[in-house]
């Protein structure tokens, strides 16, 4: 899944870029918006059944209708939960005034923001729908564990898989309850070789008997704590080969793309490799 | 030519890449001491007590371990490679 931030001040015309944006791209998949609200929504008014629920202390509550649409309203979510899902089906997500995430970002009216910067113009009328568009297609996918289990899915060997196993990796905040907790993790990559040294794992362990689809990620930059860092599916004919090729897909990342990991605490930061696990 | 350094390298030269000035059919060897020679905080991080490069110290020539792919630092290098220099990897 693309991703783009959207940000600006109130009259720079965010939502009018966001409606060009997904009209457009809605042309080449399925399109996700997340709208960063300062207020309580009003989708669900007062009264009505589900809002009913939600005051009775529903954590979630869906309406939905046999042809005509859903909604959804909860108590909370945050932003990289919601990418988290939506990357299993959504092949764009826009991404409506959310400033200081770190996402790649269309900036109208001169507004900070945290993420890189696709594009700036004074206003949505400003803005070179072209060049955004190849700009977001040429971004670093944004992927879940959930995208890549469905991608996995998706494939034609599917019928052929009783297993799918997979491997997460994910900031540990402390080894027990004496350590220094750690903040974040800071990766860098070597862009390029990164990328060719996966693709080969990635290669190798598909040739292996009974395993049909391998796919990997890492994350880079800023991953905070308790937060996903890496992901290994493995789509196989039964559970065995499953379970094996996930073990040996983590494993090979981590001995042989370059990929270095910086760690964070309250007092202190560090390199990975000066500080053996 | 070329450099890519990262993770304490990159800190410690102060620079993620750098240019090197060698002459035509320079090799991966000139390259590397023409490294040094702009940064010499590296060497500690580098080299061992007989200047060899430290086991766990990687050097990439266009991606690929010029030790073992190639003829170590005797490659000859084209016009536009890259060279890159690293501590252990440590994704995941």
């Amino acid at each position: 899944m693309q991703v783009l931030g959207i940000v600006g001040p109130s009259d720079s015309g965010k939502t009018t870029l966001v409606e060009r944006l997904a009209e457009r791209l809605s042309g080449d998949g399925r399109v996700a918006t997340v709208k960063h609200l300062k207020t309580e929504p009003t989708v669900d008014t007062e009264g009505k059944d589900t809002a009913r629920h939600r005051a009775a202390g529903a954590a979630v509550t869906f309406g939905i209708t046999d042809d005509a649409g859903w909604f959804a309203t909860g108590a909370d979510r945050s932003l990289d939960e919601t990418l988290d899902e939506v990357a299993a089906d959504a092949d764009y997500a826009l991404v409506e005034g959310y400033s200081a995430s770190p996402l790649p970002t269309v900036a109208l009216g001169g507004r900070d923001h945290a993420g890189e910067t696709v594009a700036t113009a004074p206003e949505a009328d400003a803005v070179d729908l072209d060049e955004v568009v190849a700009a977001v297609d040429a971004l670093e996918p944004y992927e879940s564990l959930g995208s890549l289990v469905a991608e996995v899915k998706a494939s034609p060997d599917a019928r052929y898989a009783g297993a799918i196993a997979t491997f997460t990796g994910r900031v540990r905040t402390q080894e027990d309850a004496d350590d220094e907790p750690t903040e974040h993790l800071e990766f860098e990559k070597y862009d390029g070789v990164a990328e060719e040294r996966l693709a080969t794992i990635r290669s190798e362990l598909e040739a292996r008997d009974g395993v049909h689809e391998v796919r990997m990620h890492h994350r880079t930059g800023v991953v905070e704590a308790g937060e996903d860092i890496v992901f290994v599916v493995v789509l196989a004919g039964h559970r065995r080969e499953a379970f094996e090729t996930v073990e040996d897909g983590i494993d090979r990342l981590k001995d042989e793309v370059p990929l270095f990991k910086k760690e964070v605490t309250v007092d202190d930061a560090f390199w990975s490799h000066e500080r053996p696990e | 030519m070329h450099w890519r350094l990262f993770a304490t390298l990159a800190e410690t030269a102060g620079d993620t890449e750098v240019e090197v000035d060698v002459d035509a059919g320079a090799t991966v060897g000139d390259a590397f001491d023409a490294l040094l020679e702009t940064y010499p905080a590296l060497e500690d991080e580098v080299l061992d007590e007989d200047g060899d490069l430290y086991e766990h110290v990687r050097l990439l020539h266009e991606g690929r371990d010029p030790f073992s792919e190639e003829d170590g630092f005797e490659t000859v290098l084209e016009d536009g490679d890259e060279l890159a220099l690293f501590p252990p990897v440590s994704g995941g």
